[in-house]
């Protein structure tokens, strides 16, 4: 929208008013009495989203309906990270929703990259990394080394999807179109 | 026990068929009713009221196939144009000032002992849809608190205050609640078949408001259970809503 705040109709009296400091109190600016929450608008700089298929030129098919173009505007940069990349994509071509290229700053071939959540219409989260991830959570030391282990001593997206992702779930990876 | 009908069917019912029955029961024609995400016994007593009492109700069943719209914008939105009749949602706890809780438990906001989803959209649908029912399948002392470790949505709010509506009920297996919007308070509405006053009193951390005898809250009745297990569960299994659960959790008719 690019407005600075927006009123928002509830909230009062909440815990989340008392621990955050982007959301006030504020009465009508045109009655002067009635009282709602005022909430400071979000200005990301930059937004990374995973997709089902993207073009060159940065159109975007995400694969199912979701939130994508409220976080596209939102934000000042947009990466989008693709299963696949297709020459040319249109409005009329998407599954889901379509976010247009004027949107878009980068578009990245990562296939499988949700995992280990899943994917609409490609693959299912995987259960037993999901369930690594959330034992992993339960401490600082056990997230770090997890943190270690899938991220950081990994060198390269293609090699995360070697080493992490199931193997019967791996079919030939689609060549970047440049 | 058993009547004779159609088919015949069995008044024995489970907690969750209760549960299905008495949200079902709050539903109104030609009302917009709806529930979130993960809320299996709404979800299905949504189904079942438009099968019984409110044929035209506009159901909004979050993450189904019975929802008007894809994005939470346009549900956000249609929440805070007033246009909500009836919500249904759960805490984790709830108090006796109608306030409840779905983020987290402990003393210290700090260092929560336990995190739960949270959310921001119960806390405004609270204030915007007419009436709001607040329902938990635990009723014990730790779930019903005299006051929420932490107040997710706010039962009351200020006279200078925008707001469209207020918590109307809880439900939970043992008893239903109603809020009394002037005392700021819930208070015992009625009694499920096969408990007493004293077990719901034991089992509530927040005083119940009631001096004289409470009402019996009426059983299922034979046409409820008839319509839940013979249209609405294989319509959930058909249909992709909660299937396994309605599997489950349902009678097969």
């Amino acid at each position: 929208m690019g407005v600075p705040y927006v009123p928002v109709l509830g909230l009062v009296g909440t815990d989340l008013l008392t621990r955050r400091d982007d959301m006030v109190l504020a009465p009508d600016p045109f009655d002067g009495k009635t009282v709602s929450v005022v909430a400071k608008a979000m200005r990301p700089d930059v937004a990374v989203f995973h997709v089902d298929k993207a073009d060159r030129h940065g159109n975007v098919s995400c694969g199912y309906p979701v939130e994508a173009v409220i976080l596209a505007e939102a934000s000042r940069h947009v990466i989008v990270t693709a299963e696949e990349i297709v020459d040319r994509l249109d409005e009329k071509d998407a599954t889901g929703t379509f976010v247009p290229s004027i949107l878009v700053d980068a578009v990245v071939h990562a296939p499988f990259g949700s995992h280990p959540a899943g994917m609409t219409g490609r693959y299912a989260p995987d259960k037993v990394h999901m369930e690594q991830y959330v034992a992993a959570s339960r401490s600082d030391a056990a997230f770090a080394e997890y943190l270690k282990t899938y991220v950081f001593d990994v060198g390269s997206h293609a090699e995360y999807v070697e080493r992490f992702v199931p193997r019967e779930w791996q079919q030939p990876l689609t060549e970047v179109i440049r | 026990m058993t009547v004779a009908g159609d088919t015949m069917v069995s008044l024995e019912y489970s907690e969750a068929e209760l549960m299905t029955v008495l949200m079902s029961r709050e539903v109104r024609d030609g009302e917009v009713s709806a529930c979130g995400a993960l809320s299996q016994i709404p979800a299905t007593g949504l189904l079942l009221a438009k099968e019984l009492h409110a044929p035209n109700a506009e159901l909004i069943i979050l993450n189904t196939v019975f929802r008007p719209f894809h994005t939470s914008r346009q549900f956000h939105f249609l929440a805070q144009r007033g246009e909500l009749g009836l919500f249904f949602v759960s805490g984790v706890q709830i108090d006796g000032h109608g306030n409840y809780n779905l983020h987290q438990i402990g003393a210290d906001p700090e260092r929560p002992e336990v995190r739960f989803p949270g959310g921001y959209g119960g806390g405004m649908i609270y204030y915007c849809a007419r009436r709001t029912v607040v329902f938990r399948t635990e009723h014990t002392r730790r779930s019903l608190v005299e006051r929420v470790d932490f107040i997710s949505a706010a039962g009351s709010s200020p006279d200078y205050v925008l707001r469209l509506g207020n918590p109307s009920k809880v439900i939970t297996p043992k008893a239903n609640f109603r809020f009394d919007k002037d005392a700021a308070r819930l208070r015992l509405d009625s009694i499920h078949p096969s408990y007493t006053l004293d077990e719901i009193r034991e089992n509530t951390g927040f005083d119940l408001g009631v001096t004289g005898p409470v009402a019996a809250t009426p059983a299922p009745t034979a046409g409820e259970l008839r319509a839940l297990r013979s249209v609405v569960r294989p319509k959930m299994i058909e249909t992709g809503t909660y299937a396994a659960w309605a599997e489950r959790s349902i009678a097969s008719a």
